[in-house]
């Protein structure tokens, strides 16, 4: 608890959490400006209510939040390599890989905060916009979880190279490779494409249905697991010189 | 004698080049511990193996009685330390760098404010830690490794960037502090007048290998014994390096 208060003191000034703050208002108001406007023609496409409050907003929210956790997760490293303050880390009695577990848990809450206000946005729009009785909650609930689990594998990977590489622009043109390359393959039939993190979290965007794809969910989890076990074993066992 | 860090054939080797080869150090405790050495003998990464920063290659070191890596943290909280260049999180300022190190070391809230007054930087505690100039920065990473007032100071090159006052100051700072509460300091540096003024031993390193390791009673003996210059330390440390050189280059052509 106490390495979470140090680590949450140390991002004072680095514009960690108002970027994923802003990323979920962001993410809400486009949802919410959006059915506004396009209502009409949301409403007739051939989809379930349901589904076309859930898949069509998402993919402006997806992309928002991939960007959010690539620069928050660059924002988070960078501020340790500027003034070497990371080497003075590893010369003091603190354990290193809980240093970088405790920025994950940081980038997950945020991010958790940043969905579950997008979420609210997508409620409220279910509750007052969508045709009378076919606004469903735990679809909604169920969506929101499948979509941060989704986006959990971007994280763990990007605060993984965010936090081996001292040059920010190195995470950060590696955060826009891996969007670009998952933009390219995510409709791709290709099943073993889903090691891609990046594809991952754009899974739930191209899909047409609200439904959540179990092989993804599974794909997510052990990606997450896997960049999360790498990242804390890392500074352990690699030096800092 | 009780020695406080002891190292036994200490070696460092990145591919084909050996950066610390077969060092073997012993600081007393209590003492100062002037680490002399040319650009590159090797100080900054012998100081480093002792920290845990890098990984000996071959040998074994034990500080107070402790070892890397099974007691790092032990160690590492008796230790205070700078090493080659300030580290500071420059988005904080003077005073909140000092309280993330004061938290990790669990001290109470008022060592940041007599680490800030013993470095001289307590008008400037408020001030974001990317704002200091190069010399603020200095005392800044000299501030955190005072902060505690830790058994063990390592500190390399700690009085680089500083003006002339600054060195005058942290000099007798760093002088002082043995006698203040009892800890002991092994200190790098190329002013060679200024490890005179301070050091009670001195080791002296050329090309990874240490040349020499004593007092400096000893080493004014052994520089008259070769025929060295013994009037100051400079010409002896000069003289011992030079030596040591040319011996190189002739063990070279052969």
């Amino acid at each position: 608890m106490s390495a979470l208060s140090i680590e949450l003191r140390k991002e004072k000034r680095t514009g960690v959490v108002p970027v994923l703050l802003a990323v979920g208002i962001l993410g809400a108001a486009y949802a919410v400006v959006n059915f506004i406007v396009r209502k009409d023609t949301l409403l007739n496409l051939p989809l379930n209510p349901m589904d076309v409050l859930l898949t069509q907003l998402y993919g402006m929210i997806m992309i928002l939040n991939m960007f959010g956790i690539v620069v928050a997760a660059c924002m988070i490293y960078n501020m340790e390599f500027k003034g070497k303050a990371i080497k003075k880390m590893y010369m003091l009695p603190v354990s290193v890989p809980g240093m970088y577990l405790c920025k994950f848990l940081i980038l997950s809450t945020l991010l958790f905060v940043a969905v579950v206000l997008q979420n609210l946005a997508l409620m409220r729009i279910g509750m007052t916009d969508l045709p009378q009785g076919t606004f469903d909650m735990g679809t909604l609930i169920i969506f929101a979880g499948y979509s941060f689990i989704t986006s959990m594998p971007v994280l763990s990977f990007m605060v993984l190279i965010s936090s081996r590489f001292e040059n920010m622009w190195v995470p950060l043109g590696v955060g826009v490779a891996g969007f670009l390359s998952g933009m390219a393959l995510a409709n791709s039939s290709i099943s073993l494409l889903i090691i891609h993190p990046f594809v991952v979290m754009l899974k739930p965007a191209v899909a047409m249905s609200a439904q959540p794809d179990i092989a993804v969910v599974i794909a997510a989890l052990i990606e997450t697991l896997v960049f999360l076990s790498a990242g804390l074993w890392m500074p352990k066992n690699l030096r800092y010189e | 004698m009780d020695y406080i860090i002891t190292t036994e054939q200490l070696t460092k080797k990145y591919k084909n080049f050996t950066s610390v080869n077969n060092v073997s150090l012993h600081i007393r405790r209590g003492s100062i511990y002037g680490f002399l050495g040319p650009n590159g003998a090797g100080k900054s990464t012998t100081m480093k193996m002792l920290l845990g920063l890098t990984a000996p290659t071959k040998g074994t070191f034990s500080i107070d009685g402790r070892h890397f890596p099974e007691d790092r943290l032990a160690i590492l909280k008796e230790i205070g330390s700078f090493i080659e260049s300030p580290s500071f999180y420059a988005n904080l300022t003077g005073r909140e760098n000092l309280d993330i190190i004061r938290r990790i070391l669990g001290l109470p809230k008022d060592t940041v404010d007599d680490a800030l007054e013993l470095v001289g930087l307590e008008e400037f505690g408020n001030r974001l830690a990317k704002k200091y100039s190069l010399g603020m920065k200095q005392r800044l990473g000299l501030a955190g490794a005072l902060l505690g007032r830790p058994p063990i100071l390592i500190l390399d090159e700690p009085t680089n960037g500083l003006d002339p006052s600054g060195i005058h100051e942290i000099r007798n700072l760093i002088k002082s502090l043995p006698s203040l509460y009892n800890c002991t300091i092994m200190i790098s540096s190329h002013m060679l007048s200024e490890i005179e003024l301070m050091a009670d031993d001195i080791g002296i390193l050329n090309h990874g290998r240490l040349l020499f390791e004593g007092s400096l009673d000893d080493l004014r003996q052994n520089a008259l014994q070769t025929g060295f210059a013994a009037d100051n330390l400079e010409d002896m440390f000069l003289s011992m390096v030079e030596k040591d050189n040319a011996t190189r280059k002739q063990r070279a052509k052969l």
